[in-house]
């Protein structure tokens, strides 16, 4: 599958908690592990909604967790 | 509980020896309806790779795939060997002359075991992720598109079927009883599911990759 217009910082802010593993993020956003996995590998562009539940699992905005791509 | 090298090579040649009973085997052997111990020895072989599979710590299990990732493989191989039944047992059918054929109601009920066992294997799947997320947005994106790969499947065969029947002479239609397009329409049905749990599958695989 291609690349998202995204870029995320969600692997350094789960680092930046005390090492928070991909399942605890997965269970505090209500989705599972594999989509947290993609969302990592920059595979998958997560709903506004789901944007907002991760950002708030870290206590930080929603531009602090994902940036947008800009193309040359 | 991981299973050893062997485990594996032996639960191959069991599901080789399913697959022969159900699809290219005698109809009988030793008095045993060969479909039915196809069907059984399958079902045998699910059971013990998804109990490894449910032994794994979950994490592990997590890792490797989601709930519904693995309902996608699960479907896609209980019903290609659905499908492969059907097409290889599909002159029971042509012959058949009403409800009371003995030789398409066996292979009529053994697809039902095959299906019911399928559908008992996805609960039992499902409860390994009881009390947790079995389906997100990414999840139902991905069915989403998957549906329109059955979607498409269903409307190309029962228009090759159309075509078929409308434009051929009616000499060579002798085959075509009401009986035999009416199993012809449901195994349209089943390619339509295949390919909507292939389609599935496929794209998680694709999004590992």
């Amino acid at each position: 599958m291609a690349g998202t217009a995204l870029d995320n910082d969600i692997r350094n802010l789960r680092l930046a908690h005390g090492g928070m593993t991909q399942e605890a993020l997965a269970q505090a956003c209500g989705v599972t592990r594999q989509t947290i996995i993609a969302l990592e590998a920059g595979r998958y562009s997560p709903s506004l909604e789901l944007a907002f539940r991760i950002a708030r699992a870290f206590g930080v905005g929603v531009e602090d967790v994902f940036k947008w791509k800009e193309r040359a | 509980m991981s299973l050893p090298r062997w485990g594996i090579a032996g639960l191959l040649v069991v599901a080789g020896i399913a697959f022969w009973l159900l699809l290219a085997g005698p109809s009988k052997l030793l008095g045993i309806d060969t479909g039915q111990a196809g069907t059984a020895l399958l079902v045998t072989v699910a059971w013990v790779s998804m109990y490894a599979v449910s032994r794994l710590p979950r994490g592990e299990l997590g890792a490797l795939a989601s709930p519904a990732e693995w309902k996608a493989w699960i479907g896609t191989g209980f019903m290609a060997a659905a499908i492969a039944y059907f097409v290889a047992h599909i002159k029971v059918f042509m012959a058949m002359r009403g409800f009371g054929d003995p030789d398409a109601g066996a292979v009529a009920r053994n697809l039902v075991l095959l299906l019911v066992a399928w559908a008992i294997l996805s609960r039992v799947v499902a409860s390994r992720w009881k009390g947790e997320v079995q389906e997100d947005e990414r999840d139902r994106e991905i069915a989403a598109r998957a549906a329109g790969w059955g979607h498409y499947a269903l409307v190309s065969i029962v228009v090759g079927y159309a075509l078929l029947l409308g434009f051929s002479p009616a000499r060579e239609l002798q085959w075509a009883s009401h009986w035999m397009i009416a199993n012809l329409l449901l195994l349209a049905l089943m390619c339509s599911c295949l390919s909507g749990y292939a389609a599935t599958a496929i794209q998680y695989w694709r999004d590992r990759h």
